[in-house]
């Protein structure tokens, strides 16, 4: 048994999640109901039979430290097994602050040297998929590799956002592209390396570099060799609005590959800080589901269509919600209809409300780039008030009150939230 | 507050529930699509700050045991806090099988003698029902009493099944006990022992040495009686819920109680607690309701897979219902399948059980069926209410194509 340690970059801020990020990091968005986002790399870990991890925050770490807890909902606590969380931390300067990935796992360099291991996986918390390391780890080692890239062929319309590789016929990577607008390859980095231990460390304690794809990537490629490991299942990186809306409905869709229970894919079911477990869903008379994923703790006493509900949400009589995504212990109030929407954790949505309604006319005006497909996402903790209609390609700012709307009706594309520049 | 070790009573296996208690004490016999029975008292106790508990078991305590394990799911871990299941064992000369309810406990002593509490809460671990044992505790302290048992109104059908306790109208809280009667044949009390007790523990050990050469060791039948002959003895009034779930039909009703817009038992208002481990329920998808599915007026939890109907029903972890099969008025238990095309009225299915595609099974309104534990009923064969069918069968076993009212299959 080949025997590894893994490091999670789980620093990722995701801004392009928008308000779904405005309080939290990008690993540690709700996902698929019950789960976070990396929930899905900290069970491929556990699955993987990988005992020690150690979990490298720096962007708004509280609800990710919470979730993960003493590692013990991945049975990564007891003895020989441990989740470490690594935030930054003081060291010769006043405030280290994480300049990049590279730049992370070097300020935890002891982390490394204290392990006999022979190899680590530097992951990214920030991707859905299902994946056992282990063989990859066996292809690292047959290669006789310095650095093994986890590599997935994507259209060749998104290589821009990646790093690409060019394999010989031996998949040994002879070139290598970081974000090329003209790439010469659609074979995509998935964010997963395998490094020997020696010469990760060799490597950070020599160099000042700050970014894996950036900088140690194409100086292995010189020095060191550095193998591509192919992978062609269910990958995603859910970091826009759109992407993440498709990768959560890709769960509805039967012949999808996403099977969050098949993958074995565990999750922290503790982390509202609730005493208690939430009990099974009710639904009341008048309540119907079609087509949809409902956790736990649910009451539904009006129309789900086609959505896909978190743990403790309310939806009350005569409310229609439709190709949806709602978190926790959102409550949609009598006769409210929701469609095309991401609402956060413990919105409050009024009696005759409407999020989403109306066409699609424009982009969202503040985020153009962030909202055009219709989606509209309200913020954690708002609440919308009583016969407001808000329609697509709309943001509500979490903690948006009463007071915060002026007006009964929001056309397409605007944002309800403080003025532009007075946020952050 | 005093210091208070509870003792719960869960070893009693209830031959009326036939076939699902197979396996099970009843304690342990799953309830309202998630939990197991003894989740009642355990998660009252742990919200009531009570953090010592001794859990007598006997019969088939296996599953029990994997339930309750360290008492974490509860919180009862740490330096101050335990729950530790008792069960029978071998003394010098004395081989020894609980004998009864008492008998339990003075096996048990030494648990008592450890923690030196200052009272003593027994607790009977299989009814359905939410108290602040907090309320009861300052009630038996406020009247200075030496044993307090809590009770509830029952109506005159089946009350021969309590004991029963006729109490002096001192306050809304409840009152002195001024007579008390075992399983009467017929009686016109009203108010009926809910076997919750409150005992100063050295007068409950006194009694318990006293009882231990006697031939009978039931609290009910025994006990109470030699405190009320000398001790003072209150009665503590509950007016909530109470789900008495000794037979199917009490059984079906109380998980029934668990439905609707106001539901007489708000699960979400117990704050209770079960082992999210046992049958690996935390590790479950969240529910999967097909586009073909309908759910009406019923509960489902994570893992379950809805492609056909299921009105009025309760649907544990991993049941599925397959496309066109219809479940009405039905409990399933954990991975319990109905598959394509069935028909099923009035039953409780046990975990693990398939129900053949177009199989016919229950009565829309006669007696419950009940299909015991990792059954297979083959395709197309039809059994009506009131028929009781064992654990563990395949297809193989069944061999006829239609079983009636009052039929064992075995």
């Amino acid at each position: 048994m080949i025997s590894a340690i893994a490091m999670l970059l789980a620093g990722g801020v995701g801004s392009r999640l928008n308000v779904l990020v405005k309080h939290r990091a990008k690993p540690a968005v709700p996902f698929a109901g019950i789960y976070r986002i990396i929930d899905f790399t900290l069970s491929n870990i556990a699955n993987s039979g990988i005992n020690r991890v150690a979990v490298l925050t720096q962007y708004k770490p509280l609800s990710l430290m919470d979730h993960i807890g003493d590692g013990s909902s991945w049975d990564l606590s007891g003895r020989s097994r441990g989740v470490k969380i690594l935030p930054p931390k003081t060291g010769e300067k006043e405030w280290d602050w994480y300049s990049g990935t590279a730049d992370a796992v070097r300020q935890n360099l002891s982390f490394l040297t204290s392990s006999d291991k022979e190899m680590v996986l530097v992951l990214s918390g920030d991707h859905v998929y299902y994946m056992d390391y282990r063989p990859m780890m066996e292809f690292h080692r047959d290669n006789k590799a310095h650095v093994t890239i986890g590599i997935i062929p994507v259209p060749w319309e998104d290589t821009p956002q990646f790093g690409t590789a060019i394999l010989d016929e031996k998949q040994r990577i002879v070139e290598w592209e970081e974000k090329s607008p003209r790439a010469q390859s659609n074979l995509a980095s998935m964010g997963i390396y395998i490094f020997d231990i020696d010469y990760l460390v060799s490597t950070l304690t020599i160099t000042r570099e700050a970014d894996f794809g950036h900088h140690i990537i194409p100086k292995a490629l010189e020095e060191a060799r550095v193998y591509g490991y192919l992978f062609d299942g269910y990958w995603r990186d859910a970091g826009t609005i759109q992407a993440y809306w498709d990768a959560n409905m890709d769960l509805l869709n039967p012949d999808s590959e996403i099977k969050p229970e098949i993958w074995r894919t565990m999750t922290n079911l503790n982390n509202v800080g609730l005493p208690h477990d939430r009990p099974p869903t009710r639904v009341v008379k008048g309540g119907k589901i079609v087509r949809s994923i409902v956790s736990p703790g649910c009451e539904i006493g009006g129309l789900v269509i086609n959505s896909i509900l978190s743990p403790g949400v309310i939806v009350k009589r005569n409310a229609v919600i439709e190709d949806s995504v709602i978190m926790h212990d959102a409550v949609i109030g009598d006769s409210s209809v929701l469609k095309l929407c991401i609402i956060d954790k413990n919105v409050v949505v009024g009696t005759e409300a409407g999020i989403g309604l109306g066409d699609v006319e424009r982009d969202n005006i503040r985020f153009p780039q962030h909202l055009s497909s219709g989606i509209s996402i309200v913020g954690k903790d708002a609440a919308i008030p009583d016969g407001v209609i808000i329609g697509t390609n709309c943001i509500v700012y979490p903690e948006m009150k009463e007071e915060s709307f002026v007006k009964l009706r929001y056309l397409c594309g605007e944002t309800i939230g403080p003025e532009e520049g007075e946020d952050e | 507050m005093a210091n208070i070790v509870a003792m719960i009573l869960a070893g009693g296996r209830v031959d009326d529930l036939g076939v699902l208690t197979f396996f099970r004490p009843k304690s342990g016999l799953p309830f309202g699509g998630l939990y197991r029975i003894i989740d009642f008292p355990m998660s009252n106790l742990i919200n009531s700050g009570i953090e010592k508990v001794g859990i007598l078991s006997q019969y088939r305590p296996f599953r029990l045991i994997r339930h309750i394990a360290s008492g974490e799911p509860w919180d009862l871990t740490g330096r101050n806090r335990c729950a530790i299941i008792l069960p029978p064992f071998k003394g010098r000369g004395e081989s020894d099988w609980y004998k009864g309810t008492a008998d339990a406990v003075y096996q048990n002593i030494d648990f008592l003698r450890l923690h030196r509490p200052d009272l003593v809460l027994i607790l009977s671990g299989d009814h359905i029902y939410r108290m602040d044992y907090r309320h009861l505790i300052r009630f038996h302290m406020d009247k200075k009493a030496d044993l307090t048992i809590a009770c509830a109104k029952v109506d005159q059908e089946g009350s021969s099944r309590f004991g029963l306790a006729r109490i002096d109208d001192e306050e809304p809280r409840g009152g002195k006990v001024i007579q008390y009667v075992e399983k009467p044949r017929e009686s016109k009390l009203e108010w009926a022992s809910l076997t919750i007790y409150v005992f100063k523990t050295d007068l409950l050990i006194d009694a318990l040495n006293a009882n231990a050469s006697k031939n009978s060791h039931e609290f009910g039948k025994d006990i109470i009686p030699t405190f009320l002959a000398n001790k003072k003895v209150y009665a503590y009034k509950h007016y909530g819920y109470w789900g008495y779930t000794r037979t199917p039909d009490e059984y079906w009703q109380a998980n029934m109680d668990l439905l609707g817009a106001a539901p007489k038992v708000n699960l979400k208002e117990y704050r209770l607690r079960t082992n999210m481990a046992h049958r690996e329920i935390r590790d479950r998808a969240p529910a999967f309701i097909g586009f073909s599915g309908k759910v009406e007026d019923s509960l489902f939890y994570s893992g379950c897979r809805v492609e056909g109907t299921a009105i009025r029903s309760i649907l544990f972890p991993g049941v599925r219902i397959e496309k066109n099969a219809t479940v009405t008025d039905s409990i399933l238990f954990f991975d319990a399948i109905v598959r394509e095309g069935s028909v099923v009225y009035r039953t409780i299915a046990d975990a693990d059980t398939n129900l053949g595609s177009g199989a016919e099974v229950g009565d829309p309104r006669g007696e419950l069926s009940i299909i015991g534990r990792a059954t297979r009923i083959p395709p197309g064969i039809k059994i009506e209410g009131g028929v009781s069918v064992f654990p563990n069968l395949n297809e193989e076993s069944f061999r006829e194509s239609v079983y009636k009212k009052g039929d064992i299959v075995e």
